[in-house]
């Protein structure tokens, strides 16, 4: 009898320890592909080295929008040349100033279309960095997770997310607050 | 230790209980929900800086101020510039569905030669190369049409034109035409202008001025401003329309009659008044044959109403008198006489809530035709002529910004000219019905593309001058036309002067003496200077103004405009064919108007299908019985009908343009053409 027990108990448990462990480690690893950004971007020598500040690049427009990632009008100021030796700087002159071309830059926290996510709302309440990646401290920029079922970002922040932020906060979880 | 089956279904049952107390369910549940919301053919949102930027519409027969959104660069939608005073904030169907046609399925994309019954690509290059060849050859046997009056790429085509020797250059037929006719007769000159927003009482003869007369979006802002002045606004036509819906009263008048109405009403007004201005007397002697009782038999408007109407314009405080075709063209020179003499009897010539004369645009490219006299050559006599092999048919014709193969009267004859020139070139944006016809296209950039100006429209009540740059980039191989005249001009050594269509615009700016860094901004110059004018009444032989005769058993046609149909230039936008009511199209026909007498009359009923016919033509639509319609009338709108151009329009309706004949008016040989007789029977 007692090895019957143990034809039931030792399997169930090397399955629900195999599937734990495989969901929750190898899962992610199917889930998700790795992305590299198109042009290894360094901040750490813009914002340490230069002195740029981060609203220098990721500034609020006059009627409160957010302009988010910077594009070629801003960067050209500094790069209609190549400067220095770095084949990331050599390759963005080349491939998109020179061809008019915007970088497709991958949004870590990129929301769907139906949200609409205002950056002012949060700024005074919130550091950048407690929804963001700090890659201000970095000088290759992190891998990019993408889902791919939904395509989104691992970091995408989940609706549940906003919800109970904006629960704890006393902000309103109306629909029309995100989805406009 | 061997597996056997209990362990196995042990070893499971373990994996789905500890599956579930990881996200591989939960979480693949997830996305696959959000991955079904993103099917790649769902359209995604282009992220980016919100703009609103200053540019032109020149869709209907009006050019004025609008502002275009756009973000990330790219126009997204269009609405009134509150800060253009042609605009004021009001947009016309068109305009609003000016981002739309940025992206219409009939834009030509790059140029194109005739080959056969098609057309095969041709590179800029060997296009332009070919048209400055073929310029050279043709010399003075060159023509040109243009449907834009206040842009100064029609200057450079005249200058073209004028250069190679010839003096073809035309307009597009419009209300602007016969009313500086009108202003030369009554020895004034320059364009015509109408200061609605200063009137105190407006009388619209045939103008439908808040549907689709002149500056519809400033007459609609006039309109609205003028309900807390209690300024009456008196429609007369023969039907009801958009304007009727809001005025103060409608005066039912047989169509193509109210200049008629316009002198009866001039004789009691003129009777028993002494007036020292150059010409009365012979004025009121003329005007003595248009007693109340004639005119009230010619114009269905009985003579007790004409004695109230001529009492309220004689004690209204700076009346206003507007004359116009219902259908925005086709007026004779006489017949806008007629209504500028009322004018001139109530003292509202060149005055302020009165007409106004505007001086007219500074020519800047030498060889081009002043535009008075572009707005005297008559293009449909002129292509009739040349039909009727009266004339000879050009060996280029250049074609910019109008569709003559569609919206002319005597189109049979026209679509034969347009035929028989040797070499018909098209600028047009749209595969329109002319381009078609073309053996060379060379698509001109979209509004929302090109640098573009305008000086004062028909109407506009001061001197304007607008700069609109572009909005956006061409997002097809497509080029301004000014630009590509000003290469074909030098490769066909018939230089104008200008390297660039921009330094065109800064040479006009300069003669205005305005700011050219302000008008590329979007602010329009704008002055209140009117030259001083020598007025008399009727300085040119008094010609009398014969009522309309029709045939036994015919209707008067009524044709009008409706900007959400289209207009002489555009045919029937996306947008427009979401606003085409149930009982103005069923399937693919289009509904006319009659009232149930004219209806009972005739023997047709409501959605019988009927053939209207006359000399010129026939058409097909069906009934619609409508009691705003005067007895004996038929309206039909105009728009509908196109043969080539999109889904959104082609096939749909009838043209009617194919019942409008024109005749010369007896004493100034304007083409006019604005109404028209026709037989109904059924279909």
């Amino acid at each position: 009898m007692a090895k019957c027990k143990s034809c039931v108990v030792l399997p169930f448990l090397i399955g629900l320890v195999a599937s734990i462990v495989l969901g929750w480690w190898g899962f992610p690893k199917v889930l998700y592909s790795q992305k590299t950004q198109p042009i290894r971007f360094d901040h750490v020598v813009h914002v340490d080295d230069q002195g740029i500040a981060c609203e220098d690049c990721h500034a609020f427009r006059d009627d409160g929008s957010f302009t988010g990632l910077p594009t070629n009008e801003n960067c050209v100021g500094c790069h209609e040349d190549v400067q220095g030796e770095d084949p990331d700087e050599a390759r963005y002159v080349t491939e998109y100033v020179e061809k008019e071309k915007e970088v497709a830059w991958l949004v870590y926290q990129k929301q769907p279309d139906n949200v609409y996510f205002s950056h002012i709302a949060h700024k005074d309440k919130f550091e950048c960095t407690e929804c963001h990646l700090d890659v201000a401290t970095m000088s290759t920029p992190p891998v990019f997770y993408e889902n791919r079922l939904s395509g989104y970002s691992k970091d995408t922040m989940k609706m549940w997310q906003c919800e109970e932020c904006h629960a704890k906060n006393g902000a309103s979880n109306a629909c029309f607050v995100c989805h406009k | 230790m061997g597996l056997d089956r209990r362990s196995f279904i042990s070893l499971v049952a373990g994996g789905v209980v500890g599956s579930l107390c990881t996200p591989v369910i939960w979480k693949t549940l997830d996305d696959v929900s959000i991955w079904s919301q993103n099917w790649p053919w769902i359209p995604r949102l282009n992220y980016g800086e919100e703009k609103k930027l200053a540019t032109l519409c020149k869709l209907g027969g009006d050019a004025y101020g609008i502002k275009v959104k756009t973000v990330a660069g790219n126009p997204v939608t269009a609405e009134g510039n509150p800060d253009h005073p042609l605009s004021l904030g009001g947009i016309c169907p068109l305009g609003a569905a000016s981002v739309q046609m940025l992206y219409s399925p009939a834009r030509i994309k790059n140029p194109k030669i005739k080959d056969g019954n098609n057309f095969k690509d041709i590179s800029w290059d060997d296009a332009e190369a070919l048209l400055a060849e073929k310029l050279k050859e043709a010399g003075a046997a060159t023509a040109m049409i243009s449907g834009d009056e206040t842009g100064s790429t029609a200057e450079i085509l005249s200058g073209l034109v004028g250069k190679l020797g010839s003096q073809k250059s035309f307009f597009m037929p419009a209300e602007s035409a016969p009313a500086a006719a009108a202003v030369q007769m009554l020895g004034g000159d320059g364009q015509v202008g109408y200061d609605l927003e200063n009137a105190g009482y407006v009388l619209l003869l045939g103008a439908d001025a808040l549907g689709s007369w002149a500056n519809v979006a400033r007459n609609a802002k006039a309109f609205a401003a003028s309900r807390d002045k209690a300024v009456r606004y008196v429609y007369v036509g023969p039907a009801q329309n958009g304007t009727t819906a809001v005025a103060d009263a409608w005066i039912p008048c047989a169509a193509g009659t109210e200049p008629l109405l316009a002198l009866g009403l001039a004789h009691i007004i003129a009777s028993g008044r002494t007036s020292y201005a150059p010409g009365f007397a012979d004025f009121e002697r003329y005007v003595q044959a248009y007693q109340p009782e004639t005119v009230a038999a010619a114009t269905g408007v009985p003579a007790e109403r004409i004695m109230n109407l001529a009492k309220e314009l004689i004690n209204a405080g700076r009346p206003l008198v507007l004359t116009a075709s219902e259908s925005g063209h086709g007026l004779g020179a006489y017949e806008a006489a007629a209504g500028m003499c009322l004018n001139m009897l109530l003292g509202q010539m060149n005055a302020p809530g009165g007409v106004r004369i505007l001086p007219w645009a500074p020519k800047v490219v030498e060889s081009a035709a002043e535009k008075k006299d572009l707005l005297a050559n008559d293009l449909v006599a002129y292509l009739t002529a040349v039909a009727d092999g009266q004339e000879d048919a050009p060996k280029v014709l250049l074609v910019h910004s109008a569709n003559p193969a569609y919206a002319l009267p005597n189109l049979n004859k026209v679509q034969s000219a347009l035929d028989k020139a040797e070499f018909l070139v098209s600028f047009s944006t749209f595969m329109d019905e002319t381009a078609v016809m073309a053996d060379l296209i060379l698509p001109d950039s979209y509004a929302l593309e090109r640098l573009d100006d305008s000086y004062s429209p028909y109407g506009a009540p001061q001197a304007i001058y607008t700069v609109a740059a572009p909005v956006t980039k061409p997002i097809y191989d497509t080029r301004a036309a000014g630009d590509v005249l000003l290469s074909v001009a030098a490769k066909a050594d018939a230089e104008l002067g200008f390297e660039s269509f921009e330094a065109v615009i800064s040479a006009k700016a300069e003669a205005l003496e305005a700011e050219i860094d302000s008008l590329m901004e979007g602010t329009p110059w704008v002055s209140e200077e009117f030259p001083t004018q020598d007025l008399a009444f009727w300085s040119s032989p008094l010609k009398e103004i014969a009522v309309p005769a029709g045939a036994e058993k015919s209707v008067s046609l009524s044709v009008v405009t409706h900007l959400k149909i289209g207009s002489a230039a555009i045919a029937t936008p996306p947008f427009g064919t979401n606003a085409i009511r149930f009982d103005e199209m069923k399937g693919k026909e289009m509904y006319v108007q009659l009232n149930a007498a004219t209806a009972s009359s005739l023997g047709v009923k409501k959605d019988d299908r009927i053939k209207l016919a006359n000399a010129a033509g026939e058409c097909v639509a069906l009934v619609k019985i409508f009691e705003g319609v005067m007895s004996g009338t038929v309206v039909a709108s105009l728009g509908f009908g196109h043969t080539a151009w999109d889904d959104f329009s082609r096939g749909k309706g009838d043209n009617i343009y194919k019942l409008l004949q024109a005749e010369a008016e007896p004493g100034t040989g304007v083409s006019r053409f604005g109404s028209a007789q026709v037989t109904i029977s059924k279909a």
